[in-house]
């Protein structure tokens, strides 16, 4: 199965089309942790990028270096130096084997998800018995300590530049990208699922009376610091898995690829305009941003003969134009929070009905 | 040593105004940093097109920047904690501002690179301006000269005058002080201008020791967050204190633990901040100005 190169404008469709779900899929899965987060519990999660860089570079270095190990390729004393030579060893026997392939993905994306919980748990231990606002400016300090730390560290990742890493898509030949897309996409579907559940079920019924009265919840027996902190590192490892799901979709790891706008503001953004604690809304929110950033994109090449600065400059203030505004003009979002019945709704009915006819038979 | 003393002075600038609002309106400012740019920015302009040194353009810094800050308030924080938001949103509200004013600043450097010419306005250092004071440059005494002056300033005013008094009733119990006459609302628009001001200083001579660039208060917010968390976020002096431990520890921690580790530290330079951030936060999270000195000197005599 190859891709049809269907070409619309100069833009091959298929590929516009794949990149655009793959996008979609992605910050749909990081929005809805960050809900989980900021919508269901509070958390004022402002270090975002630092669990999806930390997922994707912890758990790309040890992709590459598993499968080396794991396939007994000689890496010459150092991983990173010999990278370039030893990834497409490991690409030739991963294109041969699918069981290879997504065994690898499982061990990593397992890898990433326990790097995303144990940073969730790390980074916010100075502040997490402190003030809402303490933990927000903790985060945001220990992002950029990780960008730090990812710049100049060079055993993990090679520092500022970055690491190839092995394609477990290898064997689908042309269609790879046809299947990592797939992948977030299922990735993607999984988090809705379980944040949906999640926000049914008694669990958070419990985020949102930490949420909205702390005391109250702590009166009422609830170990607020221990379930904000579980839920921290539930979120953080769903980010993880997101960061190394799109390390593996580009194939590579570069630390200049984790901005603090890009992969922490951005969520923010689609999590307050589609409405926090609300996962419908939330996925809404990501649907109308994409929309707006790749309708800037498209023009950026029209726009840039035309204005004398770098389009992306304008992104910044337009974002941060929109947040102001809808925090101003529609603070909820485009859908609000609504209480969310245990039960369906039909079930909800029968049960009332049948209720309603026991009492008229008792009356009777 | 000068680096320790000026990095020391200019984060203390920077982190006053950050505890100021802090203590008057509870909004971490996240902008904070947006406003030593615009300080910068407005040095460089002024230098560039009319030939003013960045200390000529000081007292133009501390109102434009006051304004921006007062502005920012106004129109922006005010309306959104009147409509009751949350403090996460206000949090993040100062968040989008400062990316904004990054964006901001970004269309300003590469239309003074690409229509005016200026091909310096996207990273510029002005050290060149600064004149000699026994042979060092001049900015070793100034930062901590103005320190200790605003310093001074900022404690008679809070001590000695109505206002001041007026003020510290309202960071205490802001209902009260309103219940006996004293107007809030201006209370927070004066620290609010302060904060801008202040901050518009430190960007004007920060420039004159490190490159000035459109996210160079992006990159310095960690670093005051840092400050104004040592020295307690509730205490004006307490982030005078925490910007000189964080500054100047930035720069010790840095060249003593490359002398005594290798050279390999000097790299971590702008992570020494982060970590004073977290051992201040796992050992005094209240910071310096919550610990009870004297008890802690005394203690032994007591017993």
């Amino acid at each position: 199965m190859s891709i049809p190169a269907v070409t619309l404008f100069g833009i091959n469709v298929v590929l516009f089309t794949l990149d655009l779900v793959a996008f979609l899929a992605l910050y749909l899965a990081i929005s809805l942790s960050l809900n989980l987060e900021f919508g269901f519990t509070g958390i004022p999660n402002f270090g975002k990028v630092l669990f999806i860089a930390g997922g994707a570079s912890v758990g790309g270095s040890f992709a590459g270096r598993f499968a080396a190990w794991a396939f007994g390729i000689a890496t010459q004393g150092d991983f990173i130096k010999s990278n370039l030579i030893i990834v497409p060893q490991i690409d030739a026997i991963l294109a041969q084997s699918i069981p290879l392939s997504i065994g690898l993905l499982l061990v990593s994306v397992s890898v990433a998800g326990a790097v995303g919980a144990l940073f969730g748990l790390l980074f916010s231990y100075p502040a997490i018995r402190l003030k809402e606002d303490y933990l927000a400016m903790t985060l945001l300090a220990m992002a950029q300590l990780f960008q730090i730390f990812l710049n100049n560290y060079y055993p993990l990742i090679g520092g500022s530049l970055g690491l190839v890493l092995p394609d477990p898509y290898v064997w689908a030949g042309d269609s790879r990208f046809v299947v990592a897309t797939g992948v977030l996409v299922i990735f993607a579907a999984l988090v809705y699922v379980y944040c949906e559940k999640l926000a049914r079920s008694p669990m958070g019924r419990t985020l949102r009376a930490i949420r909205d009265n702390e005391v109250a919840s702590e009166a009422l027996g609830k170990n607020d610091v221990g379930i904000r902190r579980k839920t921290l590192m539930t979120a953080s490892a769903i980010s993880g898995v997101a960061g190394l799901l799109y390390s593996f979709y580009t194939v590579d790891v570069l630390p200049a690829t984790f901005g603090r706008v890009v992969w922490t503001f951005w969520p923010w953004v689609m999590v307050i305009m589609g409405g926090a604690a609300n996962n419908l809304g939330v996925a809404i929110g990501v649907f109308v941003f994409w929309f707006m950033i790749k309708t800037l994109d498209s023009f950026k090449f029209s726009l840039s003969s035309v204005i004398p600065f770098d389009v992306t400059w304008l992104e910044y203030l337009l974002v941060g134009t929109i947040l102001v505004c809808i925090l101003t003009l529609r603070p909820e979002g485009i859908l609000s929070e609504k209480p969310t019945p245990t039960l369906s709704r039909a079930k909800l009915q029968s049960i009332l009905t049948k209720a309603t006819r026991k009492d008229v038979e008792h009356q009777n | 040593m000068a680096d320790a003393l000026v990095y020391g002075s200019l984060f203390a600038l920077m982190s006053i105004g950050l505890t100021l609002t802090y203590m008057t309106t509870r909004v971490p400012n996240f902008a904070q940093g947006s406003f030593v740019t615009v300080g910068a920015y407005l040095a460089f302009s002024m230098y560039h097109f009319r030939g003013v040194p960045p200390y000529g353009s000081l007292p133009f810094s501390f109102l434009l920047v006051g304004g921006v800050a007062t502005a920012m308030y106004k129109l922006i924080l005010k309306p959104l904690s009147a409509r009751g938001s949350s403090l996460i949103s206000l949090m993040i509200a100062t968040l989008a501002i400062d990316i904004g004013f990054v964006g901001i600043f970004g269309i300003y450097s590469d239309l003074l690179s690409n229509v005016y010419r200026v091909y310096d306005s996207k990273f510029f250092l002005l050290s060149n301006t600064d004149f000699t004071i026994l042979g060092t440059s001049a900015l070793i005494f100034i930062a901590p000269l103005s320190l200790a002056l605003i310093t001074v300033f900022l404690w008679l005013g809070l001590t000695q005058t109505k206002f001041g008094i007026a003020m510290r009733a309202t960071v205490e119990n802001p209902n009260l002080a309103g219940i006996l006459g004293i107007n809030v609302e201006r209370v927070y628009t004066v620290s609010w201008f302060l904060a801008g001001g202040l901050a518009g200083l430190a960007g004007s001579l920060v420039v004159l020791w490190l490159p000035g660039s459109a996210h160079i208060g992006s990159d310095f917010i960690v670093d005051i967050f840092a400050a104004s968390i040592l020295g307690g976020l509730f205490s004006v002096y307490g982030a005078v204190v925490g910007g000189l431990l964080v500054g100047s520890g930035e720069i010790l921690l840095t060249v003593y633990g490359a002398r005594l580790l290798g050279s390999w530290v000097s790299e971590w330079q702008p992570a020494m901040p982060m970590l004073i951030m977290v051992a201040s936060l796992i050992i005094v999270p209240r910071g310096i100005t919550s610990v009870n000195w004297r008890r802690l000197v005394f203690f032994k005599r007591e017993k």
